[in-house]
């Protein structure tokens, strides 16, 4: 199962298809204060990609995978990611 | 091949010749609005063939020809000889691709490059769109393109050291600007997962909508994220890796002097462009459009005494105009343009987004050699698309058929012809040559008939092709797993016959469905898998062909059929306590029989299976069905090859002639008059310690005629519904192949004759249908 949803926590585990998006989002929605554990994620479907982006929950572990920790998870942290003149223009 | 390429390839030839004739049509005529709608039909049709197999190079060539047609249709463009070239050449160059898919089964390796070039002049009146800028693998000479707009997502540190590095080193980097479908979800499309395949990734920006929408209407399956990648992977690479996306992306290749201009020259368009861009992923096409009508309201506007003065009002339409210059690839600097500097923009950008296309400095445009490649292959012949097919009107083969039975007619003449010979005129010799001449006359016409019922042949697996969708969506209705396995599917049959099976096969497939097969939780109950197996099976046998239909449902329960029937009156008493299983399952077919307690939409009001019998029988055929309660039902139905030609076999009754299907004859036999017995009021004659009754046929014909006391009495033993019947008759005749013509006009209403046949003597043969006759026997007796 690649969502470990909890009241505050998520673990993402392997590989998050497009259709864990839906739960994802939907718990997203509803945690107060959420916070994603990727440690153990293999991939991001760009749909999970897309929600952690628009929620930005907390990101409590970084991926192990190569990809994920190089590429995707500077853009989690929340700033200082190259996205950055995109996301913060009017 | 995949018949299903076969098939594809064989209509590609007769749409591309269409759309030749249709586009040299259009240039002599180029206000025809039918020829338009037949050329883009024809592109249409061959746009979506094409999207079944992987070409993904066909299917966006063919797209960009769809389109330019579409606005050629809507009257938004008006087509000159220039498009026409353009057009023709992407149908030269797919017929040329084709003649490698008939032999390769792929197309040619070099098919990217080639489309590109046509597919940005195909574009091109359509206000050009941000074309894939055309790989190009050939040359070593590496094709440096100029510093798009969206290099600003990168940071500048980066992009400084990075440029410091390619001139030390003389290097180029790749960048892919990709923003996905807003519904690439839908279609399985994972852009990251793409990336992530992406060797040698460098840098990677994610572009993030400038304004995400409120949490409560965000939907998860809208992609609105667009991708920034800088990667050292060759383009070869890259378009391969992004082959099915390629509407979607942009690359460009840039070395240190590129990155470096673009450092240097000041970016303020910026900020805004994060708006429009990756806010509004809009199709380039309809971007162009609105632009051009964007840029036309500007100048209305300027134009217009005294509507805009300074302030704002030249602020919001400087705005617009820069807007649109961006969507059309053209950045202007509108810094502070007073309104005649701003009608200058305005009519440079006009001509940007007009039909015809200006090159202007900074539009990444597709290199020229991409464009001379193609123009050599399409000078080409361009081989030959598909295998040699023939379409044949349906009612060309009926003639010739029809014309092959006068041929049988007319040879059957001549053996009268060798009779009379020798009778009439007492020439031996004579008959005997007309008699050689009958037998070579003979082969021809049989070869002649063969050949001809050979063209009329389909396979099976055309009338099993609707079952697929057809079980899919009632398993989906009904809520059960549902396996469907179809073989035989290559046995032919004559067209007749495949057209007239469809619908007994849908009746006993939705039964099947309905009925027989039980819901997923019954079949747990039942300890069967949760998937049920329908099956449709096709043999050729002989003269016939079989199919069954059959499913490991619930199966059919004899003791509850038999109480049904005798509830409705179909049986009587004694039936029911005498009937075997084996004739129980059999009511099934008896006119008014349903056993579904409610009736559903799908079947069940009873008309079913008697139709099915009917609709079969009407066709030569025969339907059983065996069943086991709890394992399942399997019905077969037993066609005639063709229904072209009968066998019948000719007997007299009372002088006349009449045809007798040879399927149902079992044997003829002549009885001594003394041999005759008598039941009840029937007569019988025992045969093999069977006692079959004999239907005097004259009289069930109404046909006064009696044989004489002492004579012996010839009697053909016919086979129906599985009874024995003998059938008086005067004489028997020989076994003659006649072409059946169904009873029309006046005679339409006698049901005891199947049809009409002409014979080698010029007599005309009628053929009875004996399940009528015994009906109409009963009757008189």
């Amino acid at each position: 199962m690649p969502l470990e949803l909890h009241e505050e926590t998520a673990n993402l585990v392997g590989v998050v298809t497009v259709d864990e998006v839906e739960q994802l989002v939907g718990w997203l929605r509803t945690a107060k204060r959420p916070r994603v554990a990727l440690r153990r994620c293999n991939h991001l479907h760009t749909g999970a990609l897309q929600a952690l982006l628009l929620f930005r929950p907390k990101i409590s572990s970084a991926p192990a995978d190569a990809f994920l920790a190089a590429q995707v998870l500077p853009l989690l942290a929340g700033g200082g990611g190259p996205a950055k003149p995109g996301s913060e223009s009017p | 091949m995949n018949p299903l390429l076969a098939q594809f390839l064989a209509e590609a030839n007769d749409l591309l010749a269409q759309v030749d004739e249709g586009l040299l049509q259009l240039e002599r005529d180029p206000g025809d609005p039918e020829l338009v709608n037949e050329v883009f039909r024809a592109a249409h049709t061959f746009k979506g063939s094409s999207g079944l197999f992987d070409f993904p190079e066909l299917t966006r060539l063919t797209h960009a020809a769809e389109d330019l047609l579409d606005a050629v249709r809507g009257g938004r463009l008006a087509l000159d000889s220039g498009m026409t070239d353009d057009l023709l050449a992407s149908f030269d160059l797919i017929r040329g691709w084709l003649a490698h898919v008939t032999t390769h089964e792929r197309l040619p390796s070099g098919a990217g490059s080639d489309a590109a070039g046509l597919i940005t002049r195909l574009r091109a009146p359509l206000g050009g769109e941000a074309a894939p800028s055309a790989p190009s693998a050939a040359g070593p000479a590496v094709l440096v393109d100029t510093a798009p707009d969206w290099l600003a997502y990168l940071d500048a540190e980066w992009l400084t050291e990075t440029a410091g590095w390619l001139s030390t080193t003389g290097s180029t980097l790749r960048f892919l600007w990709y923003t996905p479908d807003t519904d690439c979800f839908f279609r399985a499309e994972d852009p990251l997962h793409l990336i992530r395949q992406l060797p040698a990734l460098d840098r990677l920006s994610v572009v993030q909508p400038g304004t995400w929408p409120a949490v409560q209407e965000y939907d998860e399956y809208t992609c609105m994220l667009s991708f920034l990648v800088v990667t050292r992977a060759s383009l070869g690479e890259l378009n391969h890796l992004f082959r099915y996306v390629t509407d979607q992306i942009e690359i460009v290749e840039l070395d240190a002097d590129a990155i470096t201009r673009h450092l240097s020259g000041e970016p303020p368009l910026r900020a805004e462009e994060v708006m429009t861009v990756a806010v509004t992923p809009v199709i380039d096409t309809e971007m162009a459009a609105d632009a051009r009508s964007v840029l036309h309201a500007a100048h209305r506007a300027l134009t217009m005494d005294g509507v805009v003065t300074e302030g704002t009002r030249i602020r919001s339409v400087r705005h617009a105009v820069a807007a649109a210059a961006r969507s059309l690839g053209v950045p202007v600097d509108l810094g502070a343009a007073g309104p005649a500097e701003l009608l200058t923009a305005i009519d440079l950008l006009a001509g940007e987004a007009a039909p015809a296309p200006v090159a202007i400095a900074p539009v990444p445009a597709a290199p020229p050699r991409a464009e001379e490649r193609v123009e050599s292959r399409a000078d080409d012949p361009g081989g030959q698309v598909g295998t040699r097919v023939l379409k044949v009107d349906q009612e060309k083969v009926d003639r010739l058929m029809e014309l092959v039975g006068e041929l049988n007619v007319a040879k059957n003449g001549l053996t009268f012809l060798a009779a009379s010979a020798e009778e009439e005129f007492g020439s031996r010799a004579l008959s005997r040559r007309i008699k050689d001449q009958y037998a070579g006359l003979h082969r021809i016409a049989e070869e002649l008939q063969s050949a001809v019922m050979d063209v009329r042949m389909l396979p099976l697996s055309v009338a099993f092709s609707r079952f697929p969708r057809l079980v899919r969506d009632l398993s989906r209705r009904l809520g059960k797993n549902i396996e469907l396995v179809t073989e035989g599917g290559d046995t032919m049959a004559d067209k007749d016959v495949i057209e007239a099976l469809g619908d007994p096969l849908v009746h006993l497939v939705r039964n099947s469905l309905d009925h027989g097969i039980e819901t997923p939780d019954e079949r747990s109950l039942r300890g069967k898998s949760h998937t049920a197996r329908l099956t449709l099976t096709a043999v050729a046998d002989g003269d016939a062909v079989i199919v069954e239909v059959s499913d490991d449902g619930r199966g059919v329960d004899p003791d509850r059929v038999k109480h049904k029937a005798y509830e409705k009156g179909l049986i009587s008493e004694e039936e029911l306590e005498t009937l075997s299983d084996v004739d129980a399952v059999d009511l099934v077919f008896r006119p008014g029989f349903s056993t579904a307690d409610q009736v559903s939409d799908l079947s069940g009001r009873g008309v079913g299976m008697d139709a099915v019998r009917a609709s079969v029988e009407k066709l030569g055929g025969a339907v059983t069905m065996r069943s086991k309660l709890g394992q399942g039902t399997s019905t077969r139905l037993r066609l005639p090859l063709s229904m072209a030609v009968t066998q019948v076999m000719v007997v007299s009754v009372a002088g006349q002639r009449f045809g007798i299907p040879v399927d149902l004859v079992v044997e003829t036999v002549k009885v001594p008059a003394g041999g005759m017995g008598r039941v009840l009021h029937q007569d019988v004659v025992m045969m093999r310690g069977e006692v079959v009754p004999v239907i005097d046929l004259a009289r069930a014909l109404d046909m006064p005629w009696s044989l004489p006391e002492t004579a012996d009495r010839p009697i053909l033993v016919v086979s129906v519904n599985g009874q024995r019947v003998g059938l008086l008759v005067e004489q028997f005749h020989r076994e003659v192949d006649v072409i059946l013509k169904p009873m029309e006009g006046l005679l339409a209403y006698a049901d005891e004759f199947s049809g009409t046949a002409l014979l080698g003597d010029g007599l005309v043969l009628l053929v009875l249908n004996m399940k009528e006759v015994l009906g109409l026997a009963a009757r008189v007796a």
